[in-house]
């Protein structure tokens, strides 16, 4: 396993989430300090106690409402293969893991390690991510067998077709690959009650660098969806240079498009580690009712 | 002599005996022919007389001549008293004062001339005492007779004695048991005792439930009571589990004599083995009390263990549990993941957020009582919870619950549950000051416990079984942990100086558990990378849960309660079983103790079976309700409840004078009713069946002490007339 040394951030940590001053779901412009709104936004949320969190208020002691300290559980994996173009936004990572940490409970860490599908650490993956745009090499019978046990004994594999042309290039080899892995299933369009539409946003369309597709596709075995494909190149709509700028412009939908890009990234994670939870019958009321079903 | 009572048994048939006489015949014709030339016709009519004489006596024998001598002699009538000593027996007779096993030696050995002395000066008396079993008791051991055990049967005394005796006197209340019987027996004459009339009781004559039930659904118990003397009132009707009340409702008394059947509706909300009663309050008037209780024991399983895990964030360990818990089909899970903590910014309207309250209050104050196990998983809890929702949780394991903690950075978050009222029951504290360690992989050994405890016992092979969690995958973050005196540390780390990483112990009647990773996961997809499979973690969390769970599968002991319930005075077994490495359970090793309903540890025994790891326990009730059993070995203890039938529990204790009468007149004697004369009527059935015997000799004829000399006679006056007529 790599560990490429990151692109250095334009920030500290803290500033690191000042580039999303120009925060993706808001589109706000707003250069003010970031903490001080989070800060704001956790004092409201913890006065509004009920909706989300049922009670700050406990006789425990004076300091209990501070969080435990962050710990990394999460980080991508990305496959490096042979042929094509295997890392085609190598800037992805920084603003989707930030993102991440600012809307979720995980704890993920900047860290992107590239694997080989040989590497015997890639079961410790908790999410493989592939990415291309053009055609690469078949696997190996090796490497086959590898990425078919990791995935059907509960690994997970986001690819990412960031040239999205049907029947081509990436889209066509990683097609092939999966027919390889699992013949018997087939890459199939995840229908809108999936959990990964709902498993943190109440996702209704795709958003990306580019809107090939308004849906994600997968391979299903039983409740559990271990591929998920996307060909609207997801990371390079999360892609972001060293000084805080998206590299790459959306379209058709800019903005909008980009930040649906981000809840689909983070619903993604989410379900990557809390697999179809949302299909349990205890959230179904709630999501009925939010979606007027 | 009366030729009549002359026989003859010929030796030979018949023509042989009839030629041999003619034959002789034809002799004595021949020898007269050639004699009377010589001696004239007188002399030889004589010699040839004689010798036909002679003759046909010697054939006369072979027609076995006896004489039969016929001899009549009268015998005394055998009279057998059977008294009923029955538990009914010691109910109150006529008037109320005394027993009627009491009237019953009154009228035999009481009064100017007691019955027994003038039926034995007209009688060959016996007396039995009829109860459990019969038995032939003497004048002396009357008087000191006591009415227990259960109802006699009449129907084996009466076959064991009917040939020695003439007839049968039977005191009794009526509660014998009698089918009926195709054989000729002596006359019974009943001595009715008691009074049906003055006798007023209710009593729970049967209760019915199911050979087993499951928590959680509702299990339908009917009651049947008996009615006697009771009409138009309306009684409550009690059902307890052990000393508490479970539900109660009251039922009309229609009818007296009579029974009512009422059912009850319950869920029961713990498993194992119940010990259920039924109870009617005493009524005023009531002549026995005793028989208003009933005692019966219901077997409750669980058809799934139900579990509420919390897990402080969506990750890897939440997902692979989630999966095996999930996969396993006798598991129903409910789990809430905290996806965003306070400091969390949501940017989007409620409508687009999947997001759900956190039901606190509905789960740990209301719902607790409906899980198994509540896991916190990687989860500070401190923000969420209160004071009263961890007391609850606190409440929930003293009653029995599982609590397990998974570790993790957020489970050692503000010093974990230190302070709080779950860090007095885990079985392990914060090393330190720092609760939670990344920085080098730790691998896992199995503690000296560890080997034989039954979540981390996989197999009873020690070494192989030691080394598959040596295999184990490294795990990359650990909660510094150390043990309290109440943990068991079962698996521990293998650098330095071991830290624990499994720890369980006890608290209440439930279980806890600390694991302090949240890395486990990696032992599913690290063997699974070895091509070693993923069955190791799968198991690992189905024994972790099954024993939180006090789940049956997983007892190193089990019980198997006789199918017949028990009865005061009858050995009762139980069938033990060792399944922990059974080839090293001994005798020794096992204890088997039994006690009493009071409380109190009575005389029980133990044996092994040709079966390893099996033995079979077992105890004499001596008296009736649930007894505990308990069976302890060295890696654990089961306790078991059995139901032991009352000596008046479902008693139906109303003189039944009908049942008697009807007995009576089955073998052709009657009922008494009061004021008749026990002794004229005694007589007057043993005058009606008068008996003797008549004794037949037979006399063999041919062995009379004359007939020799007489032959001898014969003959010799034959010779002397010959030699008279010098023919010698």
């Amino acid at each position: 396993m790599e560990f490429p040394n990151p692109p250095a951030l334009p920030f500290s940590k803290g500033g690191g989430r000042g580039d999303l001053s120009k925060d993706p779901m808001t589109n706000n412009t707003d250069g003010k300090s970031n903490i001080s709104r989070r800060r704001f936004f956790s004092l409201s949320l913890g006065l509004a106690a009920g909706v989300f969190i049922p009670s700050f208020k406990s006789p425990l002691s004076a300091s209990e409402n501070q969080v435990a300290p962050a710990y990394p559980q999460f980080f991508f994996a990305q496959i490096k293969y042979q042929g094509g173009e295997w890392d085609p936004n190598p800037q992805f990572l920084d603003s989707l893991m930030e993102e991440l940490e600012l809307r979720t409970s995980i704890r993920g860490v900047k860290e992107r390690r590239v694997i080989t599908l040989s590497d015997p650490d890639l079961f410790f993956c908790p999410l493989l991510y592939m990415a291309g745009k053009d055609e690469f090499d078949p696997f190996t019978p090796k490497e086959r067998e590898i990425l078919a046990r990791f995935l059907t004994y509960g690994g997970f594999l986001l690819a990412d077709d960031t040239m999205g042309a049907k029947g081509f290039g990436f889209d066509r080899s990683f097609r092939r690959e999966m027919s390889q892995i699992f013949p018997d299933q087939e890459m199939k369009r995840l229908p809108p009650d999936h959990s990964v539409y709902r498993s943190f946003y109440l996702i209704e369309t795709l958003g990306g660098r580019q809107k090939v597709n308004p849906y994600l596709e997968g391979i299903t075995l039983d409740q559990w969806t271990p591929v998920i494909y996307s060909q609207n190149d997801l990371s390079g709509a999360w892609a972001r240079d060293r000084f805080g700028k998206w590299i790459h412009p959306c379209v058709p939908g800019g903005e909008a498009q980009r930040a649906s890009a981000f809840k689909a990234g983070i619903n993604i994670v989410v379900y990557s580690l809390a697999s179809d939870y949302k299909k349990d019958l205890v959230h179904h009321p709630f999501i009925k009712r939010r979606l007027n079903l | 002599m009366n030729w009549n009572h002359i026989v003859i048994a010929p030796v030979f048939p018949f023509w042989v005996i009839l030629v041999l006489f003619l034959l002789g015949l034809a002799l004595t014709v021949v020898q007269y022919w050639s004699i009377q030339k010589r001696l004239g016709h007188p002399k030889a009519i004589l010699i040839s007389l004689l010798r036909l004489i002679t003759l046909s006596l010697l054939v006369s024998f072979s027609v076995n001549p006896s004489l039969m001598v016929r001899k009549e002699e009268k015998i005394i009538p055998a009279l057998a008293i059977l008294v009923d000593h029955s538990q009914s027996m010691s109910l109150s007779g006529q008037g109320g004062k005394n027993t009627r096993l009491d009237e019953a030696k009154a009228l035999l050995l009481e009064g100017e001339k007691p019955l027994l002395k003038a039926l034995r000066e007209r009688f060959e008396v016996k007396l039995y005492a009829m109860g459990d079993s019969l038995q032939a008791i003497g004048e002396s051991e009357l008087s000191g007779l006591k009415a227990i055990g259960k109802r006699g049967d009449l129907n084996d005394a009466l076959e064991k004695l009917g040939p020695a005796n003439s007839l049968f006197l039977l005191l009794s209340d009526g509660n014998v048991d009698w089918k009926g019987s195709e054989r000729k027996a002596p006359p019974l004459i009943g001595v009715p005792m008691g009074d049906p009339k003055g006798y007023r009781d209710l009593s729970i004559k049967e209760i019915k439930v199911p050979p087993i039930a499951f928590r959680g659904r509702p299990v339908q118990i009917d009651v049947v009571i008996k009615s006697h003397g009771y009409s138009g009132i309306t009684v409550p009707v009690i059902l307890k589990n052990g000393d508490k009340i479970l539900t109660a409702k009251s039922i009309s008394i229609r009818r007296s004599p009579g029974e009512e059947v009422t059912s009850f509706s319950w869920t029961p909300e713990e498993v194992g083995s119940l010990p259920l009663s039924v109870s009617i309050p005493p009524q005023f008037g009531e002549s026995l009390t005793l028989n208003n209780d009933a005692n019966v024991t219901l077997k409750v399983y669980r058809d799934k263990i139900r579990i509420l895990m919390v897990s402080g964030s969506p990750s890897l360990n939440y997902r692979y549990m989630r999966s095996a818990f999930k996969n396993d089909p006798t598991i129903d899970l409910l789990s809430f993941v905290i996806l965003r903590t306070p400091t969390n910014i949501i940017n989007v309207p409620l409508q687009e957020q999947s997001l759900i309250p956190f039901p606190v209050e509905t789960l740990f104050m209301n719902e607790l009582k409906n899980f198994d196990l509540v896991i916190f998983d990687d989860f500070f809890c401190r923000p969420y919870l209160n004071l009263n929702h961890l007391e609850s949780v606190k409440e929930f394991i003293r009653g029995g619950g599982g609590f397990a903690v998974i570790g993790g950075p957020n489970f050692f978050g503000q010093g974990g549950y230190d302070g709080t009222p779950l860090g007095e029951i885990l079985p392990a504290r914060f090393a330190g000051n720092e609760g939670y360690r990344r920085d080098r992989p730790s691998g896992v050994k199995l503690s000296r416990l560890g080997t034989t405890h039954p979540i981390t016992r996989f197999s009873f092979d020690g070494k192989g079984h030691q080394n598959l969690w040596q295999e184990m995958p490294l795990l990359d973050g650990i909660n510094l942990l150390e043990p309290k005196s109440s943990g068991t540390v079962l698996l521990e780390t293998t650098d330095g100086m071991p830290r624990p990483i499994l720890v369980v112990g006890n608290y209440g009647k439930g279980r806890v558990l600390i694991l302090g990773t949240d890395y486990s996961w990696k032992w599913y997809m690290g063997m699974l990378a070895q091509g070693k499979g993923n069955w190791a973690y799968l198991r690992l969390m189905e024994r972790m849960v099954r024993w939180l769970t006090r789940d049956p599968s997983l007892d190193p002991v089990q019980i198997t309660m006789p199918a017949k319930r028990g009865e005061v005075g009858q050995e009762m077994g139980v069938h033990i079983r060792v399944k922990e490495n059974p080839s090293s359970a001994s005798k020794k090793m096992v204890s088997f103790s039994v006690f009493n309903p009071e409380g109190t540890k009575v005389v029980s025994q133990i044996r092994a079976t040709a079966q390893p790891g099996e033995f079979l326990g077992s105890f004499l009730p001596e008296k009736g309700g649930i007894y505990k059993v308990k069976v302890e070995t060295a890696e654990g203890h089961l306790e078991e409840f059995l139901a032991v039938a009352g000596a008046v529990e479902g008693l139906d204790g109303v003189p039944n004078h009908e049942h008697l009468r009807t007995i009576a007149e089955a073998t052709g004697g009657e009922v008494l009713s009061s004021g008749k004369d026990v002794l004229r009527e005694a007589e007057s059935y043993s005058g009606r069946n008068k008996e003797h015997f008549v004794e037949e000799r037979h006399l063999p004829l041919w062995s009379a002490p004359y007939l020799l000399p007489l032959i001898l006679a014969l003959l010799g006056m034959e010779w002397y007339l010959r030699r008279k007529g010098g023919m010698i």
